[in-house]
């Protein structure tokens, strides 16, 4: 990729250099990270317009805190971190997710969505942006980056039984996706 | 295969191209108004520093008025109890009293052995007057007693001559046949005429 000053610069130097607010540094940093956490943006947000605004405001964000970054773990991982809070953040204002009572959701094993695996990494992306916004959001906070149900609750603002419910319909529906999607391609396959 | 969840985890799509002009010109205003906040932050410290040193000179000011003025006050409540018009005129009306009580016994008691207490006399309008002790002290008697007041040789104020008046009681008192007494009318009347003749 070419941009300016797109030469070899060490991790440490990027950050003292953002840190200085050396604006050279600071796009150099944009541009290592920005295919990733465009990535990230579009998974939580689902549209391209809600990510780029997550991407700038991620970004302001990593430039703005990089003085509290100690070094404990990786860089990229900080970063990410920053990125699902400010998806997060802007989810939790557009969408307000009502606690339920917890009740028994027909269960979808993660056996049932391995033929996702099948699919294109674009086609996955598509299939889960089509979930509702707090569906999407539960399925990539606990399937994709890992959180338990408890810091979801924690961090969404609700009980981990919603988050629990809105993981197993999320499962569900995009189960449903997935069959629909498989059938249709299998359809393709005959036709032609 | 790749796990859907890594491809997830790792997906990644390249931004539009405008997105980092849009963000250099968003750190551009975050540094300005970062700036603007720092310039603030010094004018309202030296604003507060202004402040405070205009609120000490007010204090020291009005401190300095109010006792400047509370030391006027005295000075002038001295200078007007000393220069009060109408206490002044009065001790001139005093002075000028005793003046004219004690010319009035120079005068009268020229060529007389006593002088004579009558209404024009100025004593019944005092009820003391100051005359000069023997060491030229004033001092203060009361106007009853100034008939005992004699100024022999016209000096003035005229000085307390009644020892030599006394003395000469004593003496017509011893030389008399008759010893009045206060407890009989005729006796009373004979120390008058007595007293009126010396």
């Amino acid at each position: 990729m070419n941009y300016p000053g797109n030469h070899t610069h060490s991790e440490n130097d990027l950050i003292q250099g953002c840190i200085n607010e050396n604006r050279q540094m600071q796009e150099i940093l944009y541009h290592k990270y920005s295919s990733k956490m465009y990535g990230v943006c579009l998974r939580y947000s689902g549209n391209s317009d809600d990510a780029n605004d997550l991407l700038q405001e991620g970004f302001i964000k990593v430039f703005k805190n990089l003085g509290k970054f100690r070094g404990e773990g990786s860089f990229e991982g900080w970063i990410r971190r920053i990125f699902v809070n400010t998806s997060i953040e802007h989810f939790r204002k557009k969408v307000k997710l009502y606690n339920v009572t917890e009740v028994q959701e027909n269960t979808v094993e993660d056996q049932d969505l391995t033929a996702l695996d099948t699919l294109a990494e674009k086609d996955i992306i598509v299939l889960v942006n089509e979930l509702s916004p707090g569906y999407k959001t539960v399925f990539n906070m606990h399937v994709i980056e890992g959180y338990s149900h408890k810091e979801i609750a924690e961090m969404l603002g609700i009980t981990e039984g919603t988050s629990k419910s809105q993981l197993a319909r999320a499962k569900g529906v995009l189960k449903k996706s997935l069959e629909k999607r498989l059938n249709t391609t299998k359809n393709d396959t005959f036709n032609s | 295969m790749q796990n859907f969840k890594d491809k997830l985890y790792n997906y990644e799509q390249e931004p539009p191209e405008g997105i980092w002009n849009k963000l250099d010109i968003l750190l551009d205003q975050q540094e300005e108004r970062v700036e603007k906040i720092h310039i603030l932050r010094h004018r309202s410290k030296y604003l507060f520093y202004g402040l405070t040193a205009a609120a000490s000179l007010v204090i020291i000011f009005l401190s300095s008025l109010f006792f400047n003025n509370k030391k006027a006050f005295h000075e002038n409540s001295t200078v007007a109890f000393l220069g009060n018009p109408d206490s002044a005129q009065k001790q001139r009306q005093e002075d000028s009293l005793n003046n004219k009580a004690l010319t009035y016994i120079i005068e009268s008691s020229r060529g007389k052995s006593s002088i004579q207490q009558t209404e024009e006399s100025p004593f019944h309008q005092k009820s003391y007057i100051t005359i000069a002790g023997p060491e030229g002290q004033p001092v203060k008697i009361s106007s009853k007693v100034a008939t005992l007041i004699v100024s022999a040789d016209d000096d003035y104020p005229p000085k307390p001559v009644w020892d030599k008046k006394i003395n000469k009681w004593k003496e017509i008192m011893l030389s008399s046949t008759i010893s009045p007494t206060a407890t009989d009318l005729l006796d009373i009347v004979q120390l008058s005429s007595m007293h009126v003749d010396n």
